[in-house]
C-alpha cells in the first residue's frame, strides 16, 4: 500500500479519538484525503553545514541579527580519531498540531489550510505568549530596528514556509539555494511529489515527537547526539557559550529574562527590570506618536 | 587546459554527447527552484531580473540579481545553470549586500594623515587621474618596470593589460586567477597538459580527498559530493590534518602529519601496482612511461615508509589503496592542503597518478579534463611584457633589500597586509614612503593594505560589475554573464574605467600608442567585446543576456539534478582526449620522474612543536567578505584548534588564553580543544582577525570611517551586532616560506610552539620582529 | 566514545523576563489579599470587617500596576486593547482569558469596595461572591498560561495553578499584614486592628505555608523522577542557576524559616509575625523568578 495513503488512513482512524484540533483555526491535514500539506524534508545525509540556508533565509526577509528563522546545529561526535560532524538545520516545524497557534491571544498567529503556520503583523501584540508556546524555539521577536525600517517590527515573526514564494510557484528560499540538496520541499499529500516519495522511501524522524505536534519539518537521518534538548545544552563548547554569554549581554533591552550563566541570577534579575523601565518613556513616546497619528491623522 | 578541449567542446559535445533516454528523473515538479522573485509582502510586483556572477571565490557561480525600485534585493543561483544548478552558496547569498555595505567607499580618496593614520580626503576623479598620471608619466620616463601592479582575483585581466600597455614587467599576483594554486596548476598542467582536473564526484563511487577541503570551498563540487553520496553511495576517505566539515562528514577522516601526503600516494600507488590492480592497458596506451617501469620506480615507496612519515596505520594505507583501486569508477581529489607545502607539486603529482593508474582519467566517475572556454579580451591585445606569473610573497622584502625599485605601486582586489605571509613585514614596507612613493588601490573596502595607500579610487562592487567568465566546474564547457541593471552607488567606477582614464590621461596625445588597447566605450563594452573576441561565445551575445547562461544544454531536472533536454538525460562526453590526446609535449600523460624530498622543515619538528595550519571556512572568502554581516554573524572568532589529549598535557583549558609562537613571535588567542584535530598540528583559520574594514569586521559598531556616507547607514547593524569577539589573523607570526619550485608561500609548514598565555597577555596580542622575518628571507634567497 | 559537542546554534532570547515575574507576584498579592478581605463580608466572619477595606485597597492598588507592567512588556503596547477585542479575542488562549480577568476583576473589587463603604451587606457579598471569584481566577490564569505549554517542562504541570494560589494566599495575607501594621500608626487607636486578629492570620498563613511545602516537594520529585527536560530543569535550573530564588529565596526564607517561627511559642511576638510576613512575602517572589525566567532559560539553547 501506498505509504502516504496508509497514513491518511491511520490518521483518520486517528483523529476519531484525539481531538488537538482545537484552537488551531485550521485541522491538521498531514495526510487528509483532499487537501494540501506542505511539508520540507532536511536530509541530512546530504547537508554539507554551507549555512547557505540560514543566509538566503536572512536575505530573502531582511531578518536582522540576532534572530533567526532557520539556523543550522552542528556537533562534533567521537573521540580522536574517530570523529565526525553533524549538521541539524532548524526552523519552525508547521506543525499539525501548533501549540503557539493555540496559546496566541489574539490570533495572529494562525494555521493556513495548506498547512503552514503564519503570522498576521498588524494583529500580533508582541506579547511573545507563542514563543513561550514553541518547543521548538522557532520564533522570535523582531527588534525594534531593522535595515528596512518598513518591515514590522516589535512583533514575532518567525519562518513562513515561503509562503509567497510557495503561492507564486517558487520553492522556499532556503530550499532553492540548498547546495547539498537536502531541504526537499513541497505537498506531502500529494503521492507523486518528490517528498511524499522520500518521505515514504527514508526512515525520518521529527523533534520532540512525544509533544504531540506533529512537524512538517522531517529529518533523514537524524542523530540523537544532535536532536536532545539535553546535550545541546549540557555539550555546549566554551566558545559557544562565551558567544552565549555576550548576546545576552549585547541585548540592547528591555522586557526579556536574560540571565548570564556564571554571574548572579539575580543581579540579572534586578537589571532586567532597569532596562525595563529605561525603556519605558521610550515606549511610551512611541504610543504617543501613534496615539497622535490616530487622533490628529 | 588543452585547446581541443576549449575550441572543439562545443562539437563534441553534440556529436558525443548523445541523449540517453531516462524518463524516471524526468517528472513534473509543483514548485520552481526559482527564475522569479518576488518580495515577502508585496508579491504582486516580479522584481527586475539580471544575469549574475557570483565572483567571491573562483568558481564564479553564474545566477540572477533581482532588484526592486533600482536597487538589488536577492541574488540567487540559475536554476539551469550546468555547474551551480541553481545553488549558491552562503558568500553568493550574502555578496549583494557589498553594494550597501555602510563601510564602502563611495569616492575618490586621498590620504591626508600619515599612512596607516586611517584620515582621507574625498577629492574628484579628474584629480585622483591626474596625480596618478602624473606618477606613472614620470616613471615611464625614468623606469617603467618600477610601476607595479599587484593583482588579486582579477579574472579578466585588465590589470596584466594595463601593465601590458604601459611595457611594464612587474606584475605580481597574490594568487592565481583560477582553481587552485600555482604548485597543483604546475603539477596538472605538467602531467594531463592542463591546469584544473574536474573530479566527476556525481557519477564516482570512490572519493579520495587528500587535503581538500571541497565542502567548504568548492561547493559546485560539494553539490555533486552530497549527490553522489546519497544516490551512489560513494563512499569519500579524507586526509587531513583536522576536522573540516569535509573531513567531519566522509567515511573516514585518516589524521594524517603534514606534508605526508605525496608519501601515502606513492606508497598507494605502489601497492595498486603490486597488487596487479593497476590499469596496465592505460598506463601504457596513455602515458609517456611503461606500467613495468613505473612499477619498478614506485617500489621504492613502501606503505611501511609512508606510515612512518605520516603516522597513518600501513595497514590502512594499504586496504585504502586497495578499496580505491577496485571500486571503480574512483577519483582522487586534492587542494591547499597537499599544494601549500615545500614540494607540493611533488605531492600533487602524486596524488594525480592515482587516478591514472587506475585509468581513471576523463572517465565517468574519473578525474576529468577541464572544460572550460577561454574567454578573450578586447581586440587589439597589447604585447605581453611579461609571461610567467609571478607571486607577490617575496615583494616587500625585494623591495625593502632594494632588489625591487618602485615608484608606484597599484592594488587591486588583494589583500596583501592580511592575507599573505610576514604581514607586518608588508605593513612596514608600505608604511615607508621612501621604498614606495606612490599607492594606489582600486578597492571598494578599506582594507589593512588600504590603509596604506595615498589614493584610493573606489571600484564597483560584484552586484553592480560587468563581467563575463566561465569556470571548469561541470563536464560541458559554460560561460556566464553578469549584467547589472542597477544604477552604482556613489562615485565608485569600474576598475576598466578607472584604468583606461589613466592610460588616456598619460597618453593623452596618442603618442604613446597606448590609447588602442583601451578603446571600449565602458565595462558593459568590454563585455560585449570580450564576448565578441572569442570564438565560441560570439553568437551568444544575446542569450548570454537573457539567459545568463551559454550554451543551453537543457535544462536541470529538479529532483535528479541532471541536464535534461526533451525528457531525455543530456550526457557528457568522456574520454576527450582519444581524439586529440592530451595537451602535452608528448601528447600523452606525462609522469614526472618520480621523487620525494622529505619536508625538511617539518620533519624537524620536535615533539614539544605544533604545526599550524591555516585554512578558510565555508563562510567566508579570503578577506572580502569580513564585513558581510550574515557571514560575520555565522563566523567571527578563530579559536585554536588544539587536540584534546595534547591540551590536557600542556594545561590548556578549553577556552583558555593561550601563546602561539613561531620563529618570528606570537600571538596570543583562545584555545578550542577538541577531538578534531591531529596532536601535532593546530589550526586558526582564516577571514576573521581584522584590523581594518569595516564596522562589522570590527565587531564594533560604533567604528564608523570618516569616509562613510550617512545614506549608507544601517539601523540593524547599529543595533543588533551582538557579538565582540573579532578572532586573530594568523599572517603576522607566519613566516616567509615560499617553495623554490612553485614560488608559492608554503602555508602549511609553519611551525609554532605553544603555552598557556603569560602573566599580561590579553586576547589578540601579536609581537613581531620583522629583522627575523628579514633574516628567513635572506636565508631564503641564500 | 567521548561525549558529542554542541559547535554551533543559533542564540535566543528568554521571551519573559522581571516584569511578567514582578506581575505574577503583584497579582498573586492582590489575590490572597482579596480573600482576606472577603473573609468579613462574603464569608460574615465579623471581626475581619474592619481590615476589609483595607485589603481590597491594597488588592486594586496591587493590580493598578499590573497593567502598566503587562502593557508596557508588550512589544506593541498600544495594541494591548487587542486582546479584547471581539474577532481577536481567542478561546483556547489563557492569556485572553486572562485579560478578561485583569480587567473585571479591579473593577468588580471597586464595585465591592464601594459597597463596603456604603455598608450595604447584601451587595457587598454578592459583588464580593463575584470578586473573590476572578481574584482566585486572575491568578489561577497565571498559572495556567504557562502551565499549558506542554514544551516548557519544569511549568507543565497540573500543580501550577495550586502552587500560584498557594503563593498568593500566603504572600497575599503576608503583605496585608505589613500593611495594617503601618496603618495602625494612623489609625485612631480604637480603629486598630488587634494583634490577636493578626496573630490569627499569621496562622493561617502559617497553614498555607504548610501546604505550599507540600506542592513544592511534589513538583520537587517530578523534576527529581521526571523526563529529559523536567531533569534538565532540576538540575541546571532549580538546583543550579535559579538555586537561590529556588532554595534559599522561596524555600529558606519564604518558607521554612517563617514555619519555624509561626509554629514556635514565640508566634504571638509581633515582631515575629512581621517578620515571617515580610519573609513570606518576598519569599514567593522567589517562586515567581524561577517558575518564569527558569523556564524560559531552558528554552533558550534548543
Ligand atoms: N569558503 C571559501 N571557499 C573558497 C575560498 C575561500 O576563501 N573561502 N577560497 C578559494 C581559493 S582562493 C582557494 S585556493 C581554495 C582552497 O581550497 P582548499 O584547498 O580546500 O582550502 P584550504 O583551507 O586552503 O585547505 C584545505 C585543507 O587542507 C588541510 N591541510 C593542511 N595541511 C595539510 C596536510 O599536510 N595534509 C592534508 N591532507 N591536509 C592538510 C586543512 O586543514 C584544510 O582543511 O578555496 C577556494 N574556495
Ligand atoms: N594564513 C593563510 N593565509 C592565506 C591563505 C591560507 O590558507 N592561510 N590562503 C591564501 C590564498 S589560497 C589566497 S587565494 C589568498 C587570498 O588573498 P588575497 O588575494 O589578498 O584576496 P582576499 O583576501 O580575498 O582580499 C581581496 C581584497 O580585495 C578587496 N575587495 C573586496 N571586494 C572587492 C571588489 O568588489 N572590488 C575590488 N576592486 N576589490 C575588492 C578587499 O580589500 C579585499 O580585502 O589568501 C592567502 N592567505
Ligand atoms: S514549531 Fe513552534 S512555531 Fe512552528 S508551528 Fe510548531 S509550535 Fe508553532
Ligand atoms: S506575540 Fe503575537 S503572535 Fe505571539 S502570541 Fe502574542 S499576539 Fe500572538
Ligand atoms: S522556508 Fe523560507 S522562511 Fe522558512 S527557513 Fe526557509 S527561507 Fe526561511
Ligand atoms: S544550505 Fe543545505 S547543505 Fe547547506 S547548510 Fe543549509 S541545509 Fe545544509
Ligand atoms: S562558490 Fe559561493 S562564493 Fe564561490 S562563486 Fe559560487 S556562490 Fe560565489
Ligand atoms: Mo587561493
Amino acid at each position: 500500500m501506498n505509504r502516504v495513503r496508509f497514513m491518511a488512513e491511520t490518521h483518520n482512524n486517528e483523529s476519531k479519538h484525539h481531538h488537538r484540533d482545537y484552537g488551531i483555526q485550521t485541522p491538521g491535514t498531514k495526510g487528509v484525503p483532499g487537501t494540501k500539506r506542505y511539508a520540507m524534508a532536511i536530509d541530512l545525509r546530504k547537508c554539507i553545514g554551507c549555512m547557505s540556508c540560514v543566509v538566503a533565509c536572512k536575505a530573502e526577509f531582511g531578518t536582522p541579527l540576532g534572530v533567526w528563522r532557520t539556523w543550522v546545529k552542528t556537533a562534533d561526535k567521537g573521540a580522536y580519531p574517530n570523529t565526525t560532524r553533524v549538521f541539524m538545520p532548524r526552523l519552525c516545524n508547521h506543525c499539525d498540531y501548533p501549540i503557539c497557534v493555540r496559546n496566541c491571544p489574539t490570533q495572529a498567529t494562525y494555521k493556513h489550510e495548506d498547512g503552514f503556520v503564519l503570522q498576521r503583523y498588524n494583529r500580533c501584540i508582541g506579547c511573545r505568549t507563542c514563543i513561550v508556546a514553541c518547543p521548538y524555539n522557532a520564533r522570535h521577536l523582531v527588534p525594534e530596528k531593522r535595515t528596512d525600517g518598513n518591515l514590522p517590527t516589535l512583533v514575532v515573526d518567525k519562518c513562513t514556509f515561503c509562503i509567497h514564494r510557495v503561492k507564486k510557484g517558487l520553492l522556499p528560499s532556503c530550499v532553492q539555494t540548498c547546495v547539498g540538496g537536502a531541504r526537499i520541499f513541497g505537498d506531502m499529500n500529494d503521492p507523486e511529489s518528490e517528498i511524499a516519495k522520500l518521505l515514504a522511501k527514508e526512515k525520518v524522524t521529527v523533534l520532540k515527537p512525544s509533544l504531540g505536534t506533529e512537524p512538517a519539518v522531517f529529518y533523514i537521518g537524524g542523530d540523537f547526539e544532535i536532536m536532545s534538548e539535553n546535550k545541546s545544552y549540557s555539550n555546549r563548547t566554551t566558545q559557544l557559550k562565551e558567544e552565549f554569554n555576550t548576546f545576552k549581554r549585547q541585548h540592547p533591552g528591555d522586557a526579556f529574562g536574560d540571565i548570564v550563566e556564571g554571574e548572579s541570577t539575580m543581579y540579572w534579575v534586578k537589571k532586567n527590570m532597569v532596562d525595563f523601565v529605561a525603556e519605558i518613556p521610550h515606549k511610551a513616546s512611541g504610543v504617543g506618536k501613534i496615539i497622535k497619528k490616530l487622533i490628529f491623522g | 587546459m588543452s585547446d581541443y578541449n576549449r575550441r572543439d567542446f562545443l562539437k563534441v559535445g553534440a556529436t558525443a554527447g548523445a541523449v540517453a533516454a531516462c524518463p524516471s528523473v524526468v517528472q513534473a515538479m509543483e514548485l520552481k527552484l526559482g527564475g522569479a522573485d518576488f518580495h515577502q509582502l508585496r508579491t504582486f510586483h516580479e522584481r527586475e531580473k539580471a544575469p549574475y556572477l557570483c565572483t567571491l571565490c573562483p568558481y564564479v557561480c553564474g545566477g540572477f540579481s533581482y532588484a526592486e525600485k533600482g536597487e538589488v534585493m536577492k541574488a540567487e543561483g540559475n536554476p539551469d545553470h550546468i555547474a551551480t544548478r541553481g545553488k549558491f552558496c552562503g558568500k553568493g547569498q550574502a555578496s549583494l549586500f557589498s553594494a550597501s555595505d555602510p563601510d564602502r567607499i563611495l569616492s575618490p580618496l586621498k590620504r591626508i594623515g600619515a599612512r596607516g593614520e586611517g584620515k582621507w580626503a574625498e577629492i574628484s576623479w579628474e584629480e585622483a587621474i591626474a596625480t596618478v598620471a602624473e606618477s606613472v608619466s614620470g616613471a615611464l620616463n625614468s623606469d617603467v618596470n618600477s610601476i607595479v601592479f599587484n593583482e588579486g582575483a582579477f579574472r579578466e585581466g585588465a590589470g596584466a593589460r594595463f601593465m601590458d600597455t604601459l611595457g611594464s614587467s612587474s606584475l605580481i599576483r597574490s594568487r592565481t586567477p583560477s582553481i587552485g594554486n600555482n604548485a597543483k596548476q604546475t603539477a596538472l598542467k605538467n602531467m594531463l597538459g592542463a591546469d584544473f582536473a574536474y573530479p566527476d564526484l556525481e557519477h564516482t563511487r570512490y572519493v579520495l580527498n587528500f587535503g581538500s577541503n571541497i565542502m567548504e570551498t568548492g561547493m559546485p563540487l560539494a553539490s555533486r559530493l552530497t549527490d553522489g553520496m546519497v544516490n551512489n553511495r560513494l563512499k569519500i576517505v579524507t586526509f587531513d590534518v583536522r576536522l573540516s566539515h569535509t573531513a567531519g562528514r566522509s567515511d573516514e577522516w585518516i589524521p594524517v602529519f603534514p606534508g605526508s601526503d605525496g608519501l601515502i600516494a606513492l606508497a598507494m600507488a605502489n601497492v595498486i601496482m603490486q597488487e596487479g590492480m593497476a590499469d596496465t592497458a592505460f598506463i601504457d596506451a596513455w602515458t609517456n612511461t611503461t606500467s613495468a617501469d613505473l612499477a619498478e620506480q614506485l617500489k621504492a615507496y613502501t606503505p611501511a615508509m609512508a606510515a612512518k612519515a605520516s603516522g597513518v596505520d600501513a595497514a590502512d594505507i594499504r586496504r585504502i589503496a586497495i578499496e580505491f583501486a577496485r571500486w571503480k569508477p574512483a577519483v582522487v581529489f586534492s587542494q591547499n592542503g597537499v599544494s601549500s607545502h615545500a614540494g607540493g607539486i611533488d605531492a600533487e603529482s602524486a596524488c594525480t597518478l592515482l587516478s591514472v593508474i587506475t585509468g581513471n582519467i576523463d572517465s565517468e566517475g574519473g578525474l576529468c579534463l577541464p572544460r572550460a572556454f577561454d574567454i578573450a579580451m578586447p581586440q587589439p591585445v597589447p604585447e605581453k611584457a611579461t609571461d610567467s606569473v609571478t607571486l607577490n610573497v617575496t615583494f616587500p622584502f625585494d623591495v625593502k633589500t632594494g632588489v625591487k625599485k618602485v615608484s608606484v605601486l597599484f592594488n587591486h582586489m588583494s589583500n596583501p597586509a592580511y592575507s599573505s605571509p610576514a604581514t607586518s613585514f608588508w605593513r612596514e614596507v608600505l608604511k615607508d614612503k621612501k621604498l614606495i612613493p606612490l599607492i594606489v588601490d582600486f578597492t571598494p573596502f578599506m582594507s589593512e593594505t588600504s590603509e596604506y595607500a595615498d589614493i584610493i579610487l573606489p571600484d564597483v562592487v560584484g552586484i553592480e560589475r560587468h563581467d563575463v567568465a566561465s569556470s571548469p566546474t561541470a563536464l560541458l564547457p559554460w560561460a556566464s554573464m553578469s549584467m547589472p541593471k542597477v544604477a552604482v552607488r556613489g562615485a565608485a567606477k569600474d576598475v576598466r574605467e578607472t584604468l583606461k582614464a589613466i592610460i588616456e590621461a598619460v597618453d593623452a596625445d596618442g603618442s604613446r600608442g597606448m590609447t588602442q588597447y583601451w578603446a571600449f566605450a565602458d565595462a558593459e563594452d568590454w563585455v560585449k567585446q570580450s564576448v565578441a573576441a572569442t570564438p565560441e561565445l560570439k553568437d551568444g551575445y544575446k542569450k548570454l543576456k537573457k539567459k545568463g547562461l551559454w550554451p543551453l544544454y537543457g535544462t536541470i531536472d529538479l529532483n535528479s539534478r541532471k541536464i535534461v533536454k526533451d525528457g531525455a538525460v543530456v550526457k557528457a562526453p568522456y574520454g576527450t582526449y582519444q581524439a586529440a590526446g592530451f595537451a602535452t609535449a608528448s601528447g600523452k600523460i606525462e609522469v614526472p620522474t618520480l621523487a620525494w624530498q622529505p619536508n625538511t622543515r617539518l620533519a624537524a619538528i620536535k615533539d614539544s612543536e605544533f604545526v599550524l595550519s591555516t585554512y578558510k571556512v565555508s563562510y567566508h572568502s579570503g578577506s572580502k567578505t569580513t564585513n558581510l554581516k550574515l557571514l560575520s554573524e555565522m563566523w567571527h572568532s578563530n579559536p585554536l584548534w588544539i587536540n584534546k589529549e595534547v591540551a590536557k598535557r600542556l594545561g590548556i583549558a578549553d577556552g583558555a588564553l593561550v601563546r602561539v609562537t613561531s620563529e618570528v613571535g606570537h600571538l596570543v588567542t583562545k584555545a578550542w580543544v577538541t577531538h578534531g584535530i591531529h596532536p601535532q598540528v593546530v589550526g586558526i583559520s582564516t577571514s576573521v582577525g581584522r584590523s581594518s574594514y569595516g564596522r562589522v569586521a570590527l565587531a564594533d559598531p560604533t567604528a564608523i570611517a570618516t569616509f562613510a556616507k550617512e545614506e549608507q547607514r544601517d539601523a540593524d547593524l547599529e543595533a543588533n551586532l551582538w557579538w565582540r569577539d573579532l578572532g586573530t589573523n594568523p599572517n603576522d607570526i607566519i613566516p616567509l616560506a615560499v617553495d623554490p619550485v612553485s614560488g608559492i608561500q608554503a602555508w602549511n609548514d609553519t611551525v609554532v610552539s605553544i603555552a598557556p598565555a603569560k602573566e599580561g597577555d590579553t586576547y589578540g596580542d601579536v609581537r613581531v620582529d620583522n629583522v627575523k622575518h628579514l633574516a628567513i628571507y635572506k636565508k631564503s634567497i641564500g | 566514545m567521548d561525549e558529542s559537542v554542541i559547535i554551533s546554534n543559533a542564540f535566543h532570547h528568554a521571551p519573559w523576563g522581571t516584569p511578567i515575574t514582578i506581575y505574577f507576584w503583584l497579582v498573586g498579592a492582590s489575590a490572597g489579599s482579596f480573600v482576606i478581605s472577603s473573609f468579613g463580608w462574603v464569608f460574615g466572619i465579623k471581626r475581619y470587617k474592619p481590615l476589609a477595606l483595607t485589603a481590597s485597597v491594597m488588592a486594586i492598588f496591587l493590580l493598578m500596576i499590573v497593567p502598566v507592567l503587562l502593557i508596557w512588556d508588550l512589544g506593541q503596547p498600544w495594541r494591548f486593547f487587542y486582546l479584547m477585542l471581539p474577532g481577536y479575542w481567542h478561546s483556547t488562549a489563557p492569556m485572553a482569558w486572562g485579560s478578561i480577568l485583569i480587567l473585571s476583576y479591579p473593577v468588580s473589587m471597586m464595585v465591592y469596595s464601594v459597597f463596603v463603604i456604603k455598608g450595604n451587606v447584601t451587595w457587598a457579598r454578592i459583588t464580593g461572591i463575584l470578586a473573590i471569584v476572578l481574584a482566585l481566577s486572575t491568578h489561577w490564569y497565571t498559572g495556567v498560561v504557562m502551565e499549558l505549554n506542554p514544551g516548557r517542562f519544569i511549568n507543565h504541570t497540573a500543580l501550577a495553578p495550586l502552587l500560584f494560589l498557594t503563593g498568593a494566599f500566603i504572600s497575599g495575607i503576608g503583605g496585608l499584614l505589613l500593611v495594617l501594621w503601618v496603618q495602625n500608626f494612623f489609625r485612631a487607636a480604637e480603629k486598630r486592628i488587634s494583634w490577636t486578629l493578626m496573630s490569627e492570620m499569621a496562622q493561617y498563613m502559617m497553614y498555607g505555608i504548610v501546604f505550599d511545602i507540600f506542592l513544592l516537594w511534589l513538583e520537587f520529585m517530578q523534576t527529581l523522577y521526571g523526563n529529559e527536560g523536567e531533569y534538565m530543569g532540576h538540575d541546571v535550573v532549580l538546583m543550579n542557576l535559579f538555586s537561590f530564588p529556588y532554595i534559599w529565596l522561596e524555600a529558606v526564607i519564604g518558607l521554612f524559616i517563617p514555619l519555624l517561627l509561626l509554629v514556635s511559642p514565640i508566634k504571638h511576638n509581633k515582631v515575629v509575625i512581621l517578620a515571617a510576613s515580610a519573609m513570606v512575602a518576598f519569599g514567593v517572589y522567589g517562586m515567581r523568578i524561577w517558575w518564569v525566567m527558569g523556564g524560559q532559560f531552558i528554552q533558550t539553547f534548543y
